[in-house]
């Protein structure tokens, strides 16, 4: 005959608190994974500007990066990005660069593509269209969210890369051309992927476009 | 193939981020900002560090970080002398960057300073001899002006200006028995430093004449004359330039 043993009170308390930190492991394990779930989501089109003509949306998986462009500090680079953005070169490029907590660049055009995307070149691919003048006449503080062309180490190289500065770079004024400046969802580039200690990021995210709001 | 590949792959990732702003853009590591906001725009920056430079892997550039004692009371006279170019002027020679580190060497000879108009940065030893220290800041500036604006600073010109028969050295760091002092009679030269190269030699009359300033009263006629070629060439670099 089989004795039916009943589950003691302290067995009962074990087996909820196995219950509940599992259901708290697994939870927490999907948030983990789903790396926008705290991101706040900007609709460029239920957002007044001032100058809506100088607006550029930036869409990442995220969402979208909104950003003011400066033509009167930079006209010529900011006439090349808005060219290039246009003709919707930048979109489907990698955040190639990025830097925890302190830059993201992307726009290699040539060698930073997701469709060719080439980790022993990328960063040194060109636009096709030239490289154009560094403009670093006006007096401009880099601070946080601020976008710049980059270039070589040799000024006068801009041409299609450029990059957002995740904090105040005090030291990048008078060395790289100022383009604008996110006024919205730069939570969007904290989330994209970089890789601790490494130049170039192994399977990096991609911008999925970059276009004129107007 | 593929393996060759897969190894340049991993070659390039292994390769650590210098996540430096400083690093990114003058080349040089382990430094940190002293002071960036001068009235000429020159951006001081000082080593933490000991580092190590070279272009290639011997890298036989070497300089020491210094105490902050140290550093405040040579950054007074570095500026002092520095303030003396304007922000027009610098930027016209390609000097942006001052690097401050104690017993800057290379190839194992001490140097006073390491020029770099490419990167336009001037490393400066702020324990160099203190009684040619400031002079010694000129002379660094010089090379800069010098590799920027070597079309102007002809140096078959310059050599025309010596007696005939006179040869300067191979180098200027061939040897470390280089003296910097005054000679009393200069015979051409202001120091037996001035006879290494043409360009020492430049340099040697530039800082003379940024440092004593209207002290230099020669009846030397070479040393008349390379005053003379300095002084033109600076003013077509830029005409409001006062020594």
């Amino acid at each position: 005959m089989i004795k039916k043993i009943k589950i003691s009170t302290s067995e009962r308390i074990i087996l909820v608190f196995i219950t509940i930190l599992a259901i708290f492991s697994l939870t927490s394990f999907l948030l983990i994974k789903e790396k926008c779930l705290f991101v706040k989501k900007y609709n460029p089109y239920n957002i007044q500007f001032d100058n809506p003509q100088n607006i550029a949306v930036l869409n990442a998986d995220c969402g979208n990066v909104i950003i003011e462009l400066y033509p009167s500090v930079s006209p010529n680079s900011v006439k090349r990005f808005k060219t290039l953005i246009r003709s919707g070169a930048y979109d489907e490029t990698a955040f190639h660069r990025v830097i925890e907590n302190k830059l993201i660049q992307a726009g290699d055009l040539e060698f930073g593509k997701r469709e060719n995307l080439d980790y022993g070149k990328v960063g040194t691919g060109k636009s096709g269209l030239g490289t154009i003048k560094s403009e670093l006449d006006a007096e401009f503080k880099y601070l946080r969210g601020h976008v710049g062309m980059a270039r070589t180490f040799k000024m006068n190289t801009e041409d299609s890369q450029f990059f957002i500065i995740l904090q105040d770079e005090p030291l990048f004024e008078g060395e790289y051309t100022p383009i604008g400046k996110v006024l919205y969802g730069i939570e969007v580039l904290e989330k994209v992927k970089f890789m601790p200690k490494f130049h170039i990021v192994p399977r990096p995210d991609f911008i999925n476009y970059l276009k004129m709001l107007n | 193939m593929i393996i060759f590949r897969v190894f340049l792959l991993f070659f390039i990732l292994i390769t650590s981020v210098k996540a430096n702003t400083i690093y990114d853009l003058i080349k040089i590591p382990n430094l940190e900002i002293y002071k960036i906001n001068t009235t000429n725009n020159l951006r001081y920056l000082y080593a933490t560090k000991p580092f190590r430079l070279g272009v290639n892997i011997k890298k036989n550039i070497h300089c020491f970080d210094s105490d902050k004692k140290t550093l405040d009371k040579k950054y007074k006279i570095i500026s002092k002398n520095l303030n003396r170019y304007s922000s027009d002027f610098l930027k016209k020679i390609n000097l942006k960057y001052i690097v401050l580190c104690e017993n800057l060497s290379i190839a194992k000879i001490n140097t006073a300073g390491i020029p770099n108009n490419l990167t336009r940065t001037l490393i400066l030893d702020i324990k160099f001899n203190e009684t040619y220290f400031e002079r010694a800041i000129h002379h660094e500036v010089f090379h800069i002006i010098n590799d920027s604006y070597k079309e102007l600073f002809k140096e078959n010109e310059w050599k025309n200006f010596n007696k005939e028969n006179f040869k300067y050295s191979e180098c200027s760091t061939c040897n470390n028995k280089w003296n910097l002092s005054l000679y009393l009679e200069t015979k051409g030269f202001f120091s037996q430093y001035s006879k290494s190269t043409v360009s020492e030699d430049m340099a040697e009359v530039f800082s003379h004449l940024m440092f004593y300033q209207n002290e230099i009263n020669n009846e030397d006629l070479i040393i008349n004359k390379k005053i003379k070629f300095i002084k033109e060439n600076i003013s077509k670099i830029d005409d409001s330039f006062n020594f």
